[in-house]
């Protein structure tokens, strides 16, 4: 195990240009699934550059914590997302940190996000950052039982070695374990991007906004590496549901078309978790606030059960 | 080995002794000056504290498992009691951190006693301060129970002193009576188990302690771990016993809080691991199982009761023992490890959470001293009342939020690493016992997940409400920057929180001697992955971590924002304006969000536990529509103080007034008492 | 009837233990469910498992008899008991459960506990070298929760199917479990038995709620002398 910059900087660059694209995704399917015609996919694009080249306008009550908090939001999902095993079973920062650190990454950011929220003095900011931290910790638990259950079957935490030792047994498809520990990481993966039903990205209602609540003071390049780390900490979550519970990631060494082959994969893989996302999205309505520790602890439930499947079924 | 070596770490841990000395009886002679008085103690606690540094790094550096050997520090005039010393790993340790915070903390002192000249007696302050930190150093010195139970008094005595130096506050007082009460219950409880061990033993020092366990008859054995359990909880602060700490370190002057957050509370850790690992070896697996679910429970209270704080102080102090929660998670599963005979996975366990206490003590400390920084520049602890100090504090303020975000366990600070080896320990312990037991080793990961992320929150509330955004009152409006040897002492423990953080391997070389002795393995040379800079978790194949890595490629992804940057926003302008206030033409500061507000949710999803409760009261002339006044009151139930504690009270009263029928005041009555004694006593002897 | 297995065993486990796994899923949501018509597909999807599992035993012991139940078991239970009820809730007009005992989140933690206990009765017998042998814990799981959701629930109809729930926990054992299934007749007794059982209940409950105006069976205690 050791670091080879070209895997960083191959990686790094797949996360920046798929990480809008995921968004856009998600937004246009979920439009023509109501019957509209939605934003093309490739919007999320757009609207980056537009937002690089705006003004910046910082509320006279905020401090520097506002300032460097987009920064921070973005390089920790970048960072975390080079822990995840995307097109190789290798992932290039494997040896840097695994399933803890890049929780502990998400969670850096999430802390700073919350700090911008706060600091602008707006009564917005506060009840976002009120709520995502409230919901955040809520969904730990889950979240920490889903990563031990996979953990314990592999005997490790690194992401790599997980996903190499679901390369290697075929069986781990239809085992109860795994595929419980796979619905709570799903139902964390909504509670952690914002979506249906826990939050919803595309409401208007300051009282009703959760993450969009801590994003309404920014503008210009700040609000743009805001939005593009969000969607970097979207695909990083997605990356591990599709890579660690279905096979088709490459073994270490490979050709150029092998690469192609991999890369072409994965993105359907995550077309199709993205079809599961719109269609959840589409078909639920937005919980009560109070509702949504109920959902939460349901994914609990399941992390355990899946936990409890490792030598229940001995 | 050099052959002059213990010599002079007695040398230096004598002097500083005597320093220490030197500053409780120069600071009482300067009471009537009082600059030339904080001047002496302080500066003499720090010195005395960089020599007992000096002394105890040097100790660990060298490797030294075997303790060097008693000596007297001065010959007693009371037979069988001897006032000696020794410097053994674990003492090392927990020396090393008593001593690290009394300098930081002395060049804190200078700058905070200073606003106390002229008010108050700081050489009072001063002379109790430099006894705590002897009688604690001795604590961890002491060679056998008297002297262990003498510096643990002094230890006690001096707190309750400092905790009463603000004595003029009702709080303050009581704070001090309830603190007082909770120690002397835990040390009867410590002399107990001590005459317990006396009684397998024979003798009073700890060389005889050594493995006691296994020659003593298990429901004796049993009984010692529980009263030792008993009395080192009180003074950890461990659920349920915990009810003194949240009065009682607010209160203090915030060095002293800082102290005993960061010091006080781990001497109960030391007993307990020196009880539980050298004194009791073997351990039965109930006593690790008892310790993780105590840990557990602790952690996940304490972090909640902390949310419901708008208290600057208490809040931190319900931290306190919600860390101490989390050590214990590490020694209890230590303690489940020996039993199944796993060393390395106990030596894993037992580093974590040493690990955990010196991370703690530092970063506690630094978000005390901070505190104190705030409560020194606005005169209130509420958080209701602060806001917007990070642009009149600004260096304060970064202190506190490295502090914050070392506490809530986030890369990559020190909080993070020993939490990552927590994780490590429990996960590879879900593979070493087939029994259901295994369980609880997931389900306490799970619950450590839930501590950290509610830690989170609420530092998100406590940097936030203090700090960002605008000031809520006066008060906060016309703060300004802390003295600098305030921002010095907090600039030394962020210095050392960052050290610990970006390099795990090489201070975890420093914990080697001390799992070494406690479980017989070394484990530094398992922890690395082939690098120096690189932590593992010493399972074959398991994962591996680096704060520093992830620091530097995070350094080096920067680059991606200034070339964006470059690219396309240099045209661009930045512009300050105010913020959105919902059409009202200016932005008060009551519309900003309180800390109150902030953990409203929590607060509702925990309804069962908390039971909250509120009352709003109007006043209106001459129709409801238009009022007047409103009051609004909100609390929280103190769970422990009104089912467990208030019970206890009305029952013992209940007792006493009973008793009060034997005192019928007649001298009848008591010549019947004594007659009657001696005639059973008779009988007794036939 | 006593033909060895002939197809890989390992697949058929895997099988197994998924649809029983999805069984236990299953009972889970029921548990925090209220939308009474949802439970009752709910039930339907976990009979339809059952009915899985038995037609994947009757293939691997070349059993015909368990085929018969496997049919048995689509026709009574995925289609005409969920017809029935599906009726009878619509002709009652309630279609959402009142509050239950114990909230959500309690109410699956305690399922959580019962499934623990289940697995430890189960413990001593999962040595049998047999297929399916590792779903005797979720059989008893499935019975102590079926009893848990007939306590937790105040709704005549919910409790009703509770009940059939506890019974499918009794076939899966007895299919999975037993040498080669059990014998025919007994299994085709219980099955009328259940059938018969619903059919009675189901007048019962109108008649409750032709008497009470309501389907809460804790107004049955008016019934007091």
């Amino acid at each position: 195990m050791n670091l080879h910059p070209l895997a960083i900087l191959l990686q790094t660059g797949l996360l920046l240009a798929l990480a809008p694209f995921v968004s856009g995704v998600i937004k246009n399917w979920k439009a023509k699934l109501q019957n509209r015609r939605g934003p093309p996919i490739w919007q999320p694009y757009l609207d980056l550059i537009k937002f690089l080249g705006k003004d910046v306008v910082i509320s006279e009550h905020a401090s520097w914590v506002f300032s460097i908090a987009p920064y921070v939001v973005f390089l920790t999902a970048l960072s975390a997302g080079l822990m995840v095993p995307i097109l190789t079973v290798q992932a290039p920062l494997s040896l840097f940190g695994g399933a803890l650190a890049l929780i502990g990454l998400l969670a850096l950011g999430r802390f700073f996000l919350a700090l911008g929220g706060l600091d602008p003095a707006s009564a917005f900011g506060g009840m976002g950052s009120s709520r995502e931290m409230t919901i955040s910790a809520i969904a730990e638990p889950a979240l920490m039982l889903a990563i031990f259950t996979v953990a314990i079957t592999a005997g490790t935490t690194d992401l790599s070695r997980v996903a190499a030792a679901l390369h290697e047994a075929n069986w781990q498809l239809l085992n109860p374990a795994h595929l419980m520990a796979f619905a709570a990481l799903f139902i964390v993966l909504l509670a952690e991007t914002g979506r249906v039903p826990i939050d919803n990205p595309a409401t208007h209602l300051e009282l009703t906004m959760i993450h969009e609540a801590m994003l309404l003071e920014y503008s210009g390049r700040l609000l743009a590496f805001m939005e593009w780390g969000a969607s970097i900490k979207q695909l990083v979550l997605m990356s591990i549901l599709v890579n660690l519970f279905l096979p088709g990631t490459l073994a270490a060494d490979g050709t150029v078309a092998a690469f192609g082959l991999a890369f072409l994969i994965f993105v359907l893989k995550l077309l199709g978790l993205s079809a599961a996302v719109v269609v959840v999205e589409t078909v639920n309505a937005k919980l009560r606030l109070f509702r949504v520790p109920d959902l939460l602890s349901a994914a609990f439930v399941l992390a355990a059960l899946g936990l409890l499947s490792t030598f229940l079924f001995q | 080995m050099p052959p002059g070596f213990p010599l002079m770490s007695a040398i230096f841990i004598n002097v500083g002794l005597i320093l220490f000395l030197v500053g409780t009886v120069s600071s009482l002679v300067l009471q009537r000056r009082g600059n030339l008085a904080v001047a002496f103690a302080f500066g003499c606690s720090g010195l005395a504290a960089l020599c007992g540094l000096t002394a105890f790094i040097t100790f660990l550096v060298a490797g030294f498992s075997r303790p060097i050997p008693a000596y007297e520090l001065f010959p007693s005039l009371v037979p069988n009691v001897h006032f000696s010393v020794r410097i053994d790993a674990l003492g090392a340790f927990f020396g090393m951190i008593v001593s690290l915070l009394g300098v930081a903390l002395s060049v804190y002192s200078f700058g905070y006693a200073k606003a106390f000249v002229g008010r108050k007696n700081v050489g009072i302050l001063g002379a109790f301060f430099n006894t705590l930190l002897l009688a604690t150093t001795l604590v961890f010195l002491a060679d056998n129970a008297f002297f262990f139970l003498i510096a643990w008094e002094i230890m006690a005595l001096s707190a309750y002193c400092l905790v009463s130096f603000e004595h003029e506050h009702d709080e303050t007082r009581s704070a001090g009576v309830l603190y007082f009460i909770m120690s002397h219950i835990g040390t009867g409880c410590l002399i107990l188990g001590f005459l317990l061990l006396f009684q397998a033993s024979q003798s009073y020092g700890f060389e005889t302690f050594h493995a006691l366990g296994d020659r003593m008859p298990p429901a004796k054995r049993d009984a010692a771990f529980l009263l030792f359990l008993f009395g080192f909880g009180v003074k950890a602060g461990i659920v349920p016993l915990h009810t003194w700490l949240p009065a009682a370190h607010p209160v203090a002057p915030s060095n002293v809080s800082a102290l005993m957050s960061g010091v006080i509370i781990k001497t109960g850790i030391y007993g307990l691991t020196r009880v539980s690992f050298d004194f009791l070896g073997a351990p039965p697996n109930w006593w690790g199982v008892t310790v993780l679910t105590i840990g557990t429970i602790s952690a996940v209270l304490g972090v909640l009761y902390a949310l419901m704080e708008h208290d600057l102080k208490r809040l931190l102090a319900y931290h306190s023992i919600e860390n101490i929660g989390i050590i214990l998670m590490g020694l209890g599963a230590a303690l489940m490890f020996l039993h199944t005979h796993h060393p390395v996975l106990a030596a894993l366990a037992l580093s974590a959470g040493l690990y955990h206490t010196i991370n703690h003590a530092v970063f506690k400390a630094l978000l005390f001293l901070g505190a104190g920084a705030v409560l020194h520049a606005t005169h209130t602890r509420n958080m209701e009342e602060m806001g917007g100090l990070a642009k009149r504090m600004p260096k304060t303020a970064l202190f506190f939020l490295i502090g914050a975000v070392a506490i809530s366990a986030l890369p990559p600070l020190n909080g993070f690493v020993s939490e990552w080896l927590t994780y490590q320990s429990l996960l590879q312990g879900f593979g070493t016992t087939p029994s259901l037991i295994r369980l609880m080793f997931p389900l306490s990961g799970a619950m450590l997940a839930l501590t950290g992320a509610l830690a989170a929150a609420c530092f998100v509330k406590a940097f936030g409400i203090t700090f960002l955004a605008q000031a809520r009152s006066q008060h906060a409006r016309d703060a300004h920057e802390a003295p600098f040897s305030m921002l010095l002492g907090q600039g030394i423990l962020t210095a050392v929180c960052l050290l610990l953080g970006l390099f795990p391997v090489q201070f975890l070389t420093l914990l080697d001697p001390v799992t070494k002795q406690l479980t017989g393995e070394v484990l530094s040379s398992k922890l690395t992955a082939g690098s120096a800079w690189v932590l593992s978790g010493t399972a074959p194949q398991g994962g591996t971590v680096s704060t520093l890595g992830i620091t530097l490629i995070a350094l080096c992804l920067s680059s991606i924002p200034v070339a964006l940057w470059w690219l396309f926003a240099r045209r661009s302008r930045k512009r300050i304006d105010a913020t959105w206030a919902c059409g009202q033409p200016i932005l008060q500061p009551q519309m900003e969000y309180t800390a109150t507000g902030f953990s409203k949710p929590i607060r509702m999803i925990f309804k069962a536990l908390f039971r909250p409760h509120r009352e709003v009261q109007r006043e209106y002339d001459y129709s409801p529509y238009f009022t007047t006044t409103i009051r609004f009151s909100a609390h929280v139930e103190e769970v422990f103080e009104t089912r467990i504690y208030r019970p206890f009270r009305r029952w013992v009263w209940w007792i006493s007034r009973r008793m009060r029928a034997l005192q019928a005041g007649s001298i009848q009555a008591y010549l019947i008492y004594i007659f009657l004694t001696l005639l059973l006593l008779l009988f007794f002897a036939l | 009837m006593n033909t060895p297995i002939t197809a890989s065993p390992e697949l058929g486990s895997q099988l197994i233990t998924l649809c029983a796994a999805v069984m236990l899923v299953l009972q889970f949501l029921l548990v925090v469910q209220r939308m009474l018509l949802t439970n009752i597909r709910l039930f339907a999807l976990q009979s339809l498992m059952l009915s899985a599992i038995a037609t994947i035993v009757a293939a691997f012991y070349h059993a015909s008899h368990v085929y018969v139940v496997a049919g048995l078991t689509l026709v009574g239970k995925v289609f005409f008991l969920p017809w029935l009820l599906n009726r009878l809730v619509r002709r009652i007009n309630i279609t959402q459960e009142i509050e239950p005992l114990l909230n959500a989140p309690t109410s699956m933690l305690a399922c959580g506990g019962l499934t623990l206990l289940g697995y430890i009765v189960a413990r001593p017998f999962t040595t049998l070298q047999k297929l399916g042998n590792n779903t005797l814990a979720i059989a008893i799981t499935l019975l102590l929760t079926g009893f848990f959701l007939m306590i937790n629930r105040r709704k005549a109809i919910s409790q009703v199917l509770a009940l059939l729930t506890v019974e499918n926990g009794v076939m899966l054992a007895a299919v999975a479990l037993t040498t080669y299934g059990m014998p025919l007749v007994v299994e085709l007794g219980i099955f009328f038995d259940v059938m018969v059982a619903v059919m009675v209940l189901g007048i019962l409950v109108y008649r409750i709620r032709e008497s009470f105006a309501s389907m809460d069976t804790s107004k049955l205690t008016q019934l007091r002398g």
